[in-house]
């Protein structure tokens, strides 16, 4: 056993020792104890550094292979490491856009404004005009957010990847992994991380978000300096504003705090049902109000897609969970891939109609949308219904939408958005111009038939 | 945008078919009462609050139609948001030059500074 090994399982074994008493020693009812023992992992990723942070990271937007418990649990995971110094990060910049730091910007600020494990940001004022992709030329003095990734950071992940592979495939023996897909999730964190490494990719889904919502007043995404930008540098407009993690009572008064977190969910649906691309990784970290009422999106982290042909179902699966009608929920979901064999669909509808009476419809409270999700795939796995990748990614996404909005605002009933919303889309999907109009009359009914079905 | 073409669609159906569909007109009544898209009640409200949007947009078209400013798929708005989703490329074109540009001329910089001319 390396010296590493032992850290590392001792860091478990410390951590899930100390869950016991919260677990009632295995008599808790199941749900606690599977709570209790998802928060002594957390805990102990946190100890064991950035490897094993962005792991869980990576278990926490895949339910269809992580039990839920331990979704919900991972996305808290906090990636902050102690700063490098700014000369180091001043000599990647040097090194990566080819010139000394003080051509390119002014007021390079040495305190950085946030360390992770990959990047270190640093705030600076542009030294010349840059001209964006999107929106209006940034002239000299704009204030800029450099984020850079810190040198030895693939290197330094490698390696604790090396370890944790070697030690999933022991924790194969034990219990733990029988529900945890072990070389799934490595493999695509291996994937996930490729792409974290080269920022570009970063800031081309951040213009392509400003392009989408181009005539949306409430969202905004910072404009990108791409003359200032390479693999591991990557220039942005500084956004002014309040992190949804540090936004108060004060903040709130000054926006419209109701309506942002209402449009955080609006612009969510459109995402998934008009664009086909959303974000799948929103954090409240990375999500900023800004003091002119705008929602301003950073870091855009796992983008997931939708088909045109899978929209309308999912459209269909949104509408029906939201008003309770657990039996069109369940046919959708089948569409999708979600297939519930013969033999327990009718064990399943009861459950899943119930929980949609304890979670989403209650009168007078806001739906819980992450109590539903959460009691949803639970609900599968003790069917033993495999959850399609994409589909989990969805529900995950949903929950963090919900998340975001309560953020902003913490009364907020997500659902609220989804049903206008879901309302037009199936009409709308069903009904695509393009493919109906030569056949228009037959398709109406059609639509209608299948809307009253 | 689209959302509104597909209303506009509709409504274009629904006024060619003026006469057609009793139970439709009876459904925009309904509608009409509820809160538009709302869907506690189930399908049944759900219809009828579409058809009472239809039918919203349809007075809209007849008004449009009767002053003329009415627009063809194919037309200058439909046209424009093509033109919009072109210029947004070359404009991501130009961003991944740009940054091509700056990380060839950070190449070209090292060499010189290791004396390889
Ligand atoms: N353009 C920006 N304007 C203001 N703050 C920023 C900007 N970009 C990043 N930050 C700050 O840096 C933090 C980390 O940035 P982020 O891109 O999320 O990196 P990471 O992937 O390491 O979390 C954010 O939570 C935010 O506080």
């Amino acid at each position: 056993m390396s010296r590493r090994t032992r850290v590392i399982t001792r860091t478990f074994a410390l951590h899930w020792a100390r869950a016991l008493p919260r677990a009632r020693f295995g008599f808790a009812p199941r749900a606690t104890r599977r709570a209790a023992f998802a928060r002594a992992t957390r805990l102990a990723l946190e100890d064991l550094g950035p490897a094993f942070i962005k792991l869980g990271q990576v278990a926490s937007v895949r339910p269809d292979l992580v039990p839920p418990e331990y979704v919900f649990e991972f996305e808290q995971l906090q990636d902050r490491v102690p700063p490098l110094p700014a000369e180091r990060i001043a000599a990647v910049i040097r090194h990566e856009l080819g010139r000394p730091l003080f051509e390119l910007f002014d007021d390079f600020e040495t305190e950085p404004i946030a360390a992770a494990s990959i990047a270190q940001v640093h705030r600076a004022r542009l030294a010349r005009e840059v001209r964006p992709v999107i929106g209006d030329v940034m002239p000299a003095g704009t204030p800029v957010a450099i984020k850079v990734v810190r040198p030895g950071a693939a290197q330094v992940i490698a390696a604790d990847l090396a370890e944790a592979r070697r030690l999933l495939s022991r924790l194969d023996r034990f219990g733990l992994s029988r529900r945890i897909d072990a070389p799934a999730l490595l493999e695509e964190f291996a994937a996930s991380l490729a792409s974290e490494l080269d920022l570009r990719n970063e800031g081309r889904v951040s213009d392509r978000f400003a392009h989408d919502f181009r005539d949306d007043r409430c969202v905004m995404t910072p404009r990108i300096a791409w003359s200032h930008t390479s693999r591991s540098v990557l220039t942005m407009e500084y956004v002014e504003g309040w992190r949804l993690t540090e936004i108060d009572d004060a903040a709130r008064a000054g926006v419209d705090a109701f309506h942002l977190a209402l449009h955080g969910a609006t612009v969510f649906m459109k995402q998934v049902l008009v664009l086909g691309r959303y974000h799948a990784d929103l954090h409240p970290a990375n999500l900023f109000v800004t003091p002119d009422s705008r929602i301003c999106y950073l870091d855009f982290g796992i983008v997931g897609t939708t088909e045109r042909e899978e929209r309308i179902n999912i459209a269909q699966v949104l509408a029906a969970t939201v008003y309770g009608d657990a039996d069109r929920a369940l046919c959708y979901s089948a569409k999708l891939g979600l297939e519930v064999p013969e033999d327990k669909q009718a064990q399943v509808r009861r459950r899943v109609g119930e929980l949609m009476g304890r979670t989403l419809n209650v009168p007078g409270k806001a739906a819980d949308v992450k109590g539903f999700a959460t009691g949803f795939l639970s609900v599968m796995a003790d069917a033993r219904v495999p959850i399609p990748a994409g589909y989990g990614l969805l529900v995950k996404a949903l929950v963090t939408v919900e998340g975001v909005a309560r953020a902003i605002y913490p009364d907020i009933d997500i659902t609220r958005a989804a049903k206008p919303f879901a309302t037009r889309l199936i009409a709308q999907q069903m009904m695509r111009p393009d493919r109906i109009a030569d056949r228009l009359p037959a398709a109406l009914r059609a639509a209608l038939r299948e809307l009253v079905s | 945008m689209a959302e509104d073409q597909f209303m506009r669609f509709l409504a274009a159906w629904a006024l060619v078919h003026e006469t057609a569909d009793e139970g439709w007109k009876a459904a925009v009544v309904r509608g009409a009462e509820q809160e538009t898209g709302s869907m506690e009640a189930g399908p049944e409200a759900f219809v009828d609050g579409l058809s009472a949007m239809i039918a919203e947009e349809k007075e809209r078209l007849k008004a449009a139609l009767a002053s003329g400013e009415v627009e063809a798929p194919g037309s200058k708005a439909d046209v424009g948001s093509q033109l919009d989703d072109l210029l947004f490329e070359v404009r991501e074109l130009r961003g991944r030059l740009e940054s091509m540009q700056t990380t060839l001329d950070a190449v070209l910089a090292e060499d010189e500074d290791h004396g390889v001319k």
